[in-house]
């Protein structure tokens, strides 16, 4: 499937969540498929830039300076697109929803602090390899904990 | 926090979904509700006691009243 047909469908089907959300009456679970939908089309876009921004770093070793860190800065806004469609989400979301993100974020918050905190120690007491432990490695655990979190958390109220 | 949600949910045979959309909350929050897993918030208690024509004390009780 190409990347111009996915993103088709996925317009596609944004739309039929958004009109059957706004449908009197209808489930909630509407609006939350519609956000999630929305969520994912942004993080695609997202991670796309950000796979690119990373293989431009990685090809143009020598290229100037500004240009390099205006590569590097280049999914930031796409990054806060999404955020600015999750927090649409959250606020959409019925009671039980929004405590479940809270448990997830209680859960993970935490933990990443302590995990990076450990690393943070670990570097003074032994060499750790950059080119295992740098910041573009470690960045993945968060959303990694945070969707451990939201497992424990929905399982919870199941 | 136990309740009677359940009970008076199969009195009108509605589904959880029903119930959910009555609310305006997630089918899952009903379910959590129902099995006391969630006690729902004061608003969303008196939306329940609302619906069902019946003071909020005689659906939502704490533990060990009836």
């Amino acid at each position: 499937m190409s990347l111009m047909h996915l993103a088709r469908r996925l317009n596609s089907a944004i739309g039929d969540a958004k009109r059957a959300g706004n449908e009197a009456g209808a489930a909630i679970e509407h609006t939350n498929k519609y956000y999630g939908l929305r969520l994912l089309r942004a993080g695609l876009f997202w991670i796309s830039t950000y796979a690119m921004s990373r293989g431009l770093l990685a090809l143009w070793p020598d290229t100037e300076r500004s240009v390099r860190v205006l590569i590097a800065l280049a999914p930031v806004p796409l990054f806060l697109w999404f955020l600015w469609i999750w927090m649409k989400g959250v606020v959409a979301m019925d009671e039980l929803q929004r405590r479940i993100e809270l448990e997830a974020l209680a859960f993970a918050f935490p933990t990443c602090v302590v995990i990076l905190m450990t690393l943070g120690l670990l570097e003074l007491a032994v060499p750790l390899n950059p080119d295992d432990w740098s910041y573009r490695h470690l960045w993945a655990m968060m959303p990694a904990l945070y969707y451990a979190g939201l497992w424990r958390a929905k399982r919870k109220y199941e | 926090m136990t309740n009677r949600l359940k009970v008076l949910r199969a009195e009108r045979s509605w589904s959880q979904a029903d119930l959910a959309r009555h609310l305006g909350v997630s089918r899952q929050t009903i379910n959590a509700i129902e099995t006391e897993k969630y006690d729902p918030s004061l608003p969303l208690a008196l939306k329940v006691a609302r619906l069902f024509a019946q003071p909020v004390e005689q659906i939502f009780y704490l533990d060990g009243q009836t």
